[in-house]
């Protein structure tokens, strides 16, 4: 997103979104058209979440080279919270969850990321182990005693519920297909979502620094822009989506437990790699897609397969890997700006990476 | 002008730290197999089965630099196909009713030894590692770590589903208890000796010329695919190895053995383990396992006896074990073993104590300038 290539990548990104979508289209109208439209739609929901969770995951991963497996605990807190805050009212449960979600994220920076900052990634990586294992502890045995003070039984059994509100998941047909008022949220939140952040990214100063250190941390350092203030707001941020993201993912499934972040973390984890993990746009696309390729490929696979769809999907995500290291949209750019360059008939200057 | 003593000394120097390392798993062994009980006995074969794993991993990871969420796929092989060649013909028949017949054939009638089982399933590992070792060499960085949490979560969803082969779900039954406390350290002590060999090879000093810095290693001349590919391959045997021991030993083991599950996992802990003890080296390897086991094993009998009476909520010891991991990293961020190997007797000196004494605010200015000034 800082120079021409990033801005091609967009351009391309956006187009690839569209791909993925007619793909899933084509794919489901072979199944049949009501029922594939409704497939089509059930992917783009379910992969927009992911890419607003790979989103997260790949910020953090460029300023800080942090892959973050305490993200998921992110949305376990955040599922915590809407639980106990369940009677507040709708805003008043979504408020509290991406405040307390974001401060949670800014805590675990502060007590365990800055401290082993510097250290190498793999370092990083089992630092984060340790800090979403922490997490996790304190929530299966319920040091804080919040449990005595709500409910007799939350934090010591397997799982609880956050009550869907009726309004919200109740499906309506519209011409044979079943959509409801959450489906309808969840892609206009990710739309905003993603759209602040670029906006946020592009037009404020924080936005500049961010960028500047996801090119080159030391150098940004050496400009004047102040790395605890960076890392910190990219906490923040990062925050702040998990907060959305655990609010769309708990009101879908309803399920409250102390390992309920590590699926979703899982998913747009390898997701964002697939994408390339060094872009944002790249990231999120690549969250977008594994979660729309999962969901598609349940759909779609015959029964006597079903039961086998993780392997089909690691399968792919293979494939991807060994044929496209770098991630599906560094490769794309590429090709696409050959193309562009030829018929611009503009002399190669430098090869976007 | 070389004495004769020096040669011999530098002679020691190099077989050093393995035979050091070995000293120290013995008398691990012979304390815990003359003086403690049942309970410690388990706990110190289920130390060494993991060291081997830790083992397995730090020739790949440690010598390459490339992280690896896959090897308990390759545990998960070893147990499998180590168990299936050893459960005795008249169970098998019962219990693998709907095994495909060529597959049958083989299986069915199988009864082979311990030894033979083991290196079977080390072998069996082996192959699995060839087959995929073509795609993973390819990879670097996190996508390598991805690309081989895929092959984790093929084989995972391969054992859950394909009930016909691995029972599903559902455990094993009839596996022979053979897995003894000496066979584990046998195994043990040979793969320390490996590690090490590994590393001081030839091959091993390409892969790690190829960690420091990968294309000043290519310019040499290191093809660095090639060199990758023998270290997952070596280690797939290692960890497959470690694998049929589990296997024999625990005797009723599932997919969910060899997989992320909720708390600290084998997948995450033996990473774990081998960043903590510093990555690069044998002595790491070895050193972290040893701090994570009897700092995990020491708070959860605290937490499930209590001590005077007391006993802290349960969970405690998992807490405890993911703050100290955490301190770990914060004090010494390259591993308890900074990446070196155990300092031959002579060199040792108490200064890198000093040094982490003064960072933790202990020990005083006037005792590290005294230590300065006295040199």
């Amino acid at each position: 997103m800082i120079s021409g290539a990033e801005r091609r990548y967009a351009a391309v990104s956006g187009g690839l979104v569209g791909a993925v979508a007619l793909v899933i289209l084509v794919l489901a109208l072979i199944v049949g058209t009501a029922e594939g439209v409704q497939y089509t739609l059930d992917s783009l929901a379910y992969g927009s979440l992911f890419a607003v969770m790979a989103l997260g995951l790949a910020l953090l991963f460029n300023v800080m080279g942090l892959m973050n497996f305490a993200y998921g605990e992110l949305i376990m807190a955040g599922a915590y919270v809407m639980y106990f805050t369940r009677s507040w009212g709708w805003l008043g449960m979504m408020l509290m969850t991406i405040l307390i979600v974001t401060i949670l994220s800014l805590l675990m920076e502060l007590i365990a990321f800055r401290p082993v900052r510097n250290a190498s990634p793999a370092v990083l990586l089992v630092t984060s182990f340790a800090v979403s294992y922490a997490i996790q502890q304190l929530a299966w045995t319920d040091v804080f005693g919040l449990a005595h003070r709500f409910d007799s039984t939350i934090g010591t059994g397997i799982q609880k519920g956050v009550e869907p509100y009726p309004w919200l998941t109740t499906q309506f047909n519209v011409g044979g297909v079943l959509i409801s008022r959450l489906e309808i949220a969840t892609w206009i939140v990710t739309a905003v979502l993603l759209l602040g952040l670029t906006l946020l990214l592009k037009k404020t100063t924080l936005g500049i620094q961010l960028r500047a250190s996801t090119e080159d941390f030391r150098m940004a350092q050496l400009t004047g822009v102040r790395a605890n203030w960076v890392i910190a707001s990219a906490f923040a941020i990062t925050g702040v989506l998990a907060g959305a993201v655990s609010i769309l993912y708990i009101l879908r499934t309803g399920a409250v437990a102390p390992d309920i972040g590590q699926g979703p973390l899982f998913v747009a984890f390898v997701g964002g790699v697939i994408g390339g993990l060094g872009s944002l746009s790249g990231a999120a696309l690549g969250g977008f897609v594994l979660g729309a390729i999962i969901n598609a490929l349940s759909a779609t696979l015959p029964i006597t397969l079903k039961s086998h769809t993780q392997l089909f999907a690691f399968l792919i995500v293979i494939g991807i890997l060994v044929f496209v290291p770098n991630g599906l949209v560094s490769v794309r750019a590429s090709a696409f700006s050959r193309v562009w360059r030829r018929v611009r008939r503009i002399a190669p200057a430098e090869e976007p990476t | 002008m070389t004495s004769v003593l020096q040669r011999v000394e530098s002679a020691a120097r190099v077989v050093w730290p393995p035979l050091a390392l070995c000293a120290f798993l013995v008398v691990t062994w012979a304390l815990v197999d003359g003086f403690g009980g049942v309970v410690y006995k388990d706990t110190a074969v289920r130390l060494f089965l993991t060291l081997i794993v830790v083992l397995g991993l730090q020739m790949f990871s440690g010598n390459s630099g490339v992280l690896s969420f896959g090897h308990i796929a390759f545990m998960a092989i070893g147990a499998y196909v180590s168990a299936l060649l050893t459960i005795p013909p008249d169970i098998k028949k019962f219990t693998y009713l709907s095994m495909p017949s060529w597959l049958g054939y083989w299986i069915l009638p199988a009864k082979l030894s311990p030894l033979e089982a083991t290196l079977a399933g080390g072998g069996f590992a082996m192959l699995f590692a060839l087959i995929t070792a073509p795609a993973i060499v390819r990879l670097a960085g996190v996508e390598a770590g991805i690309g081989t949490l895929a092959i984790l979560v093929i084989v995972y969803v391969f054992d859950v589903q394909t009930s016909a082969i691995t029972r599903g779900t559902s455990t094993q039954i009839g596996v022979p208890q053979t897995t003894t406390f000496v066979m584990v350290l046998v195994w043990a002590l040979i793969f320390v000796g490996v590690a090490f060999v590994f590393k001081q090879s030839r091959r091993g000093l390409r892969l790690r010329a190829s960690r420091e810095n990968w294309r000043a290693a290519r310019s040499v001349g290191v093809r660095v695919p090639i060199e990758r590919a023998i270290a997952w391959v070596l280690s797939g045997f290692v960890v497959g190895v470690a694998g049929a021991l589990y296997g024999h030993y625990f005797v009723t083991f599932g997919p969910d053995d060899f997989y992320f599950n909720q708390g600290f996992n084998i997948v995450l802990l033996s990473i774990a383990m081998l960043v903590v003890g510093g990555m690069s080296s044998v002595t790491g390897a070895v050193a972290g396992c040893y701090f994570i086991t009897v700092i995990y094993e020491a708070f959860r009998r605290w937490e499930v006896n209590g001590l005077d009476g007391v006993r802290p909520p349960s969970g405690t010891a998992n807490f405890i074990l993911a703050a100290i991991l955490l301190a770990t990293l914060i004090l010494r961020p390259s591993g308890i073993s900074a990446g070196q190997e155990l300092p031959w007797p002579g060199d040792w000196s108490l200064r890198p104590f000093r040094r982490a004494a003064r960072r933790i605010g202990l020990g005083g200015a006037q005792d590290s300038v005294a230590a300065e000034s006295s040199r």
